[in-house]
């Protein structure tokens, strides 16, 4: 009888088990990015909204401060969104005619909500907190981006899990003074740019906010002075005291790294250590 | 004895058919397998049971009758990890089928696993109000009105929708404490059936249609001539108010008030007793059942005073029970005497007669000498703590009880001492219901009623079977029904109103102390319910005024000083200032009317009607939570049943889930038989309240409706005849549920069983433990000393340690001297935690989801038993067995001890189930949650995950309230303050028999507690490290009356 398969086979199959093998890998690989692509994640996209309303213009232009729109950012999990009454606290005034606002005119005439789509959407099994993290030194833009750059908001991140725990793995480089939290152009610290900070003496038991003070010029050169782009203590946000009430005597410490002043902030804002913050009930419960 | 288990093998395909069970399972299959049984056992009879007792020494404690006899089908329950047929697969899905669709899920799962989340809209507020915080609860005081006294309530609200009812933590009457009503009446609020439109001969129309056409009745009729209204009782001071200016206008108008729960009792009467539990060193309960829930007037305070008293062995009172039904209230009674309902009349004359009450005579009736020692000892010690002792009378007594209880308590001088008697009922328009009741049928009878309107009332359900309400009601020319469901009587009414919830409504009430709470809505109705307020106030002057408006009026005449702030503070804190009674001194004037009755006849059988623990006279009856709580002692949910005693059961022949025709004077019903341990012979409880036509989805069709059997002339408890007829009812028992099966080469006994409930009768594992005071005295560390009861110090595992010396380690320690088993902790816990709602044929088949039980352990004799309640939920091992089984790392250890679940990790295979020696995992066979009703996603804490199919879940500890302090302290830069996390059955308990804290913190409760020389631990001794620990009762009997003590210290291995 003669043979099915000739000799050339042997070849064949070897090549089509490689093939296989191959493919299935291939396989792997493409669900493995497309898992962490912005077709799922939507990172970097721009949801149509029934209004375009810009941040860029908001913040960068007519430099809105965050927390005049995201008004429960520090007391709650929840940072809010506006009411339409907040649009109309300006718009009632300026750009009343304008086409572009038909949406929140009509709203705030009928009673109905603006029907936003929401860019930063967590699973609803995650349980994230805004307040806890923006008292201890997490910045807007750490998370968001730069907010104040963008015309049409986008997720600058991709809000899954391995992100969230690569900063729960190791909070230092991110944190950052509380006084800078809605500091949009907040940048590490570095040997040109560093900052000094002081721990102001003994109350432990002071709120974060209170207990260091951080600078970013040399408090020797020209005397302390809180680093902001704006006063922060006139919005009421999350400060260290007002320059004019320090004490002259903070014994200021110099950082050039993040990775110095990370450390510092940790253990001055009390952060828990990655082995609590990595445990599951943080965020699921 | 018949199983209840046994009886259950439902499904297509009940023998086999494993693939979804475990291996366990399968070794059950081969009876010679590994698990190998010492011997088959053989089921045994009552007189055997008897007699096998009596040769018990020392302690000895059973959850069940089956349990005791040791039955065949017993122990097949005990080598299930969930009873027959738990594992079943019970949808119509062939094995092939299945195959075909898992093979297809498993090649999609990964892709599932990818799918886009969809897009979610936001939509804002126009106009945000002021004081919200979106995700952060807002807290406001109101009350529950309720017929035996109002609870001051505080209750959570997110985006002002209730999410959870709690106790007032600042009133002085509960202190934060709540019972399974008060709890429940939280999914009665959102639940879907709620009537949602008023309707005129099924067309609907608009309440002021119906007022204005009420109105214009009264006002043609003149005097208010054929206008009658038949309540629930009144609890609102305003309501009162409101009637006494309609009677002012129209004075021939009639209110009749009746409550089937609350008709013929003390409640109705025009002065209210309060009892000084924590000044009562010996305490009498007179078919009182004062311990088991806010069917007895007072509950929340009764409870806590009670068990103030027995946290410090110093300081125990004693507690004697004379009762007919078997209550958690004789259970804890040190000394429980079981008489039938009509001997304690009868014997409440001779024991006032034995501590020399005046006018009281003892009747001559032949007590056997057993009873007459009881007596005899009781007076005595009654006397020796005369002015320091407490006779309580149950409200479903003959009024003699009452009278003597008041004449005993004034005779050892309690009066005015732990007896507190106040010229004032708690509910503002005492009535005789009884009689009102029968002359508003008459009325009816004779045709004078022209307008009939029921305010809260189903009296087609539920009035008195002799009245024949439903023909009499048919002769009234219009009636009317204001109700929450369209229910009985609402089906058959012209009109019908959707009445609004409490949560949903403005009104007033008066707690058991007296004060007045203003009932606040919580939200806006969600039907746009009215109130009797609305009704009454129809008729009045300025008919569109509103409830709010008429309670603040009221509330005039008791706030003192500046009324506008005065009306605030009230609002916020929950209650008006000193409203309280002045709990007066004088004595009252004891009059004991009539004669005592005579007892029934020792051979007659006596039915007794009770309202039902959990769904009280019928008005829960839909609320699901409820339904499916299992009742006290007899751990029964979704049905009521014939409760009798085992002698009872052997007489009449019959098994447990036979069932009974129940006859009391010509009328019938068939009843499911239960065995209560200690109920009084030749005696039948029976629960009001189940039987609905048309309750809605939940309650409609559950047991059986006692109301059919029960009649004017015998509220209580009448005599009757039972006969056994054919057929099986299918109860739902949780008593016989998860029982660990575990092989024998890992038990020590080498019996196979090692398991938590079941193995204790058994072989003994020492998880109830306790003492007599006197043995406290002598062996005060008895709770670990003995065989079996060492403090197990393992250090040693394979499994690396965890190191909890910093920080927090979260710690729970319960009480078995307090707690009494009312339930309120199950029902906080399905509030807090989403907890799903299984239905009848679930629970029988062992799904049901309640995170904690109260495993109910029985010991010493069956017709006398004492009895432990032990809450039992997920210890939060620091070895956890079903750590290490899992596969997919769902159940995970904290760094704070907690064991902690995650949802959407959990792939269901059910090891950590398997591995739990305590069995308290709870697992999702089907979809459970509701993810469809509109209404009940409005009242889910939105911090807690709700579970889908296939996921495990249990206990927590309530990791949610943990991290929202946890967040506030870290904002604040400190440590958790002691008593700053409740877990939320602790903030239900009313004996304050749990506590959670932080065992780390040296100066904790819960830290001194579990240093406590008779704290232990369940099971400790296959080293799991529980973080839960128990401590051990003392008890503290009468010498006297004290069987042949029992053998204790050291305990029995």
């Amino acid at each position: 009888m003669a043979q099915i398969f000739d000799r050339n086979s042997n070849a064949l199959a070897r090549m089509s088990l490689v093939l296989t093998g191959l493919i299935v890998i291939a396989l792997g690989v493409t669900l493995d990015q497309l898992q962490r692509s912005p077709w799922v994640t939507r990172q970097g996209q721009r949801a149509d909204q029934p209004v375009p309303f810009s941040h860029k213009h908001h913040v960068q232009g007519l430099g809105l401060q965050c927390q005049y729109c995201h008004t429960t950012v520090e007391k709650s999990s929840y940072a809010g969104i506006p009411p339409t009454k907040t649009c109309m606290n300006c718009h009632s005034q300026i750009w009343t005619n304008a086409q572009l606002l038909e949406p929140v005119r009509q709203s705030w005439a009928t009673g109905k909500s603006i029907n936003w789509t929401r860019v930063h959407d967590l699973p609803d099994f995650a349980y994230f907190n805004h307040e806890i993290h923006v008292n201890k030194g997490m910045g807007c833009a750490t998370c968001h981006g730069r907010v104040d750059q963008m015309p049409l908001m986008y997720a600058q991140n991709t809000l899954q899990m391995e992100w969230c725990l690569d900063c729960h793995r190791n909070p230092s480089k991110n944190i950052r003074p509380t006084s800078q939290i809605y500091n949009m152009a907040w940048e590490k610290p570095s040997s040109e740019r560093p900052v000094w900070c002081a721990v102001k003496d003994g109350k432990n038991d002071a709120p974060t906010a209170q207990s260091v003070d951080c600078v970013t010029k040399d408090p020797k050169d020209s005397g302390p002075q809180v680093a902001l782009m704006q006063t922060a203590a006139d919005k009421g946000m999350a400060t260290d005291a007002p320059a004019a009430m320090l004490p002259a005597a903070l014994n200021y410490q110099k950082f050039d790294s993040q990775d110095a002043l990370g450390h510092f902030l940790v253990k001055q804002y009390k952060i828990r250590t990655p082995h609590d913050l990595t445990s599951c009930e943080v965020c699921h419960r | 004895m018949s199983n209840l288990t046994s009886s259950v093998g439902i499904g297509p395909e009940a023998n086999g058919n494993n693939f979804m069970g475990s291996s366990v399972d399968n070794e059950n299959k081969n009876p010679q397998s590994a698990n190998s049984a010492p011997a088959t056992p053989v089921s045994m009879s009552l007189v055997q049971v008897r007699e096998k007792l009596k040769n018990v020494k020392g302690k000895r404690y059973w959850r069940s009758v089956d349990e005791l006899a040791n039955t065949q089908e017993f122990q097949a329950a005990v080598e299930r990890e969930f009873p027959a047929a738990a594992q079943e697969w019970v949808d119509p899905v062939s094995r092939r089928g299945f195959m075909k669709l898992m093979g297809a899920s498993m090649a999609l799962a990964g892709l599932a696993g990818c799918a886009k989340q969809p897009d979610e809209p936001i939509y804002p507020y126009v106009k945000a109000p002021e004081d919200l915080v979106l995700g952060k609860p807002n807290y406001f005081a109101t009350a529950f009105p309720f017929a035996t006294g109002a609870l001051p309530t505080l209750i959570k609200a997110d985006s002002f929708r209730p999410i959870k009812v709690d106790g007032n933590p600042e009133h002085p009457y509960n202190v934060g404490s709540s019972d399974v009503f008060a709890q429940g009446s939280l999914l009665d609020l959102y639940d879907p059936d709620r009537s949602q439109k008023s309707t005129y001969d099924g067309e609907e129309r608009q309440f002021t249609e119906f007022a204005q056409s009420l109105r214009h009745a009264a006002t043609e009729s003149k005097d208010g001539t054929g206008i009658y209204f038949l309540s629930a009782t009144v609890t609102s001071p305003t309501l009162a108010r409101q009637w006494s200016e309609v009677q002012k206008a129209f004075p021939k108008a009639k209110l009749v008030q009746y409550d089937p729960a609350v008709a013929g009792t003390a409640l109705t009467g025009s002065t209210s007793t309060q009892y000084a539990l924590a000044d009562a060193d010996v305490i009498v309960s007179l078919d009182a059942d004062f311990l088991s829930g806010a069917t007895y007037p007072g509950f929340h305070k009764l409870v806590r005073d009670y068990a103030t008293r027995r946290k410090s062995p110093g300081t125990l009172n004693r507690l004697y029970a004379i009762e007919s039904s078997t209550t958690t209230t004789g259970m804890k009674a040190e000394h429980r005497l079981g008489l039938r309902a009509s001997e304690i009349p009868a014997f409440t004359a001779a024991l006032a007669a034995a501590v020399g009450a005046s006018g009281a005579s003892a009747p001559s009736y032949s007590w056997t000498a057993e009873q007459q020692k009881f007596l005899a000892s009781l007076a005595k010690d009654l006397k020796a703590h005369a002015g320091k002792s407490a006779v309580i009378p149950g409200l479903y007594q003959d009024p003699s009880v009452t009278a003597l209880a008041a004449a005993i308590n004034q005779a050892l001088g309690n009066t005015g001492k732990t007896v507190l008697v106040s010229s004032q009922p708690v509910n503002p328009l005492p009535s005789d219901q009884i009689a009102d009741i029968k002359a508003l049928v008459a009325d009816l009878n004779a045709g004078k009623v022209d307008w009939l309107v029921m305010l809260n009332t189903n009296p087609i359900y539920n009035a008195p079977a002799d009245l024949e309400f439903a023909s009499a009601f048919n002769k009234a020319k219009i009636t009317a029904h204001l109700g929450s469901h369209l229910d009985e009587t609402g089906q058959i009414a012209d009109w019908h109103i959707p009445a609004a919830h409490s949560l949903e409504s403005w009104s007033d009430a008066r707690a058991y102390d007296g004060t007045v709470s203003i009932v606040q809505p919580l939200i806006d109705p969600l039907y746009s319910g009215k109130t009797s307020h609305h009704v009454f106030q129809a008729l009045l002057n300025q008919p569109l005024l509103s409830p709010y408006d008429a309670v603040r009026e009221t509330a005039k005449t008791s706030i003192k000083g500046d009324f506008e702030t005065g009306w605030r503070k009230a609002l916020h804190d929950g209650w008006i200032d000193g409203t309280a009674f002045d709990a007066t001194k004088t004595s009252t004037d004891v009059a004991i009317k009539g004669q005592v009755p005579t007892p029934s006849s020792k051979d007659a059988i006596e039915i007794i009607f009770r309202p039902d623990p959990n769904v009280y006279d019928g008005r829960y009856s839909n609320v699901g939570w409820l339904q499916e709580l299992p009742k006290p002692v007899t751990n029964l949910s979704w049905d009521n049943a014939a409760i009798v005693s085992g002698a009872t059961l052997t007489k009449l022949g019959v098994e447990e889930d036979d069932i009974l025709e129940i006859t009391v004077n010509g009328r019938k019903v068939k009843a499911p038989v239960i065995v209560a341990p200690g109920h009084a012979d030749n005696s039948v409880t029976v629960y009001l309240g189940y039987g609905r036509q048309f309750a809605g989805r939940v309650g409609s069709g559950a047991g059986f409706n006692a109301y059919l059997i029960r009649s004017t002339d015998a509220p209580f408890y009448a005599t009757g005849s039972v006969k056994k007829i054919e057929g099986k009812w299918g109860l739902a028992v949780t008593k016989s549920h998860f029982q660990d099966h575990r092989g024998e080469k890992f038990g020590q006994q080498g019996n196979g069983n090692n398991s938590l409930e079941a193995d204790e009768a058994i072989g003994e594992r020492g998880i109830i433990r306790y003492a007599t005071l006197d043995e406290y005295k002598q062996h005060p560390g008895f709770a670990n000393e003995g065989e079996g009861h060492e403090k197990t110090e393992m250090g040693t595992s394979m499994f690396p340690n965890w190191n909890y010396t910093e920080g927090n380690a979260w710690g729970l320690s319960i009480d078995m001297n307090s707690c009494t088993g009312c339930n309120a902790c199950i029902v906080g816990c399905y509030a807090e935690n989403n907890i799903a709602v299984v239905g009848k044929q679930q629970v029988r088949i062992g799904r049901n989801m309640q995170w904690l039980r109260i495993d109910t352990y029985f010991e010493g004799d069956l017709s006398a038993p004492r009895a432990h309640f032990q809450p039992m939920t997920c210890q939060h091992c620091e070895n956890a067995p079903c750590e290490q089984v899992c596969p997919v790392g769902a159940t995970i250890h904290t760094p704070e001890g907690l064991n902690s679940m995650v949802y959407n990790r959990c792939v269901g295979t059910r090891y950590c189930s398997n591995n739990c020696p305590y069995k308290v995992r709870r697992f999702n066979f089907l979809l459970f949650s509701d993810f469809e009703t509109e209404s009940l996603k409005l009242m889910r804490n939105p911090d807690v995950s709700v579970r889908s199919r296939g996921v495990m879940e249990k206990c927590s500890y309530c990791v949610q309230r943990i991290q929202a302090v946890k967040i506030e302290s870290d904002k604040e830069n400190r440590t958790i303050r002691d008593g700053e996390i409740q877990t939320a059955c602790q903030q239900a308990c009313p004996a304050q028999a749990i506590t959670f804290g932080n065992l780390n913190d040296r100066n904790s409760r819960v830290a001194k507690l579990r240093a406590d020389e008779r704290t232990y631990q369940v099971l400790a001794d296959i080293n799991t490290r529980p973080r839960t620990t128990y401590v051990a009762a003392v008890i503290n009997p009468n010498s006297e009356l004290e069987e042949s003590p029992v053998e204790h210290a050291p305990a029995k291995g």
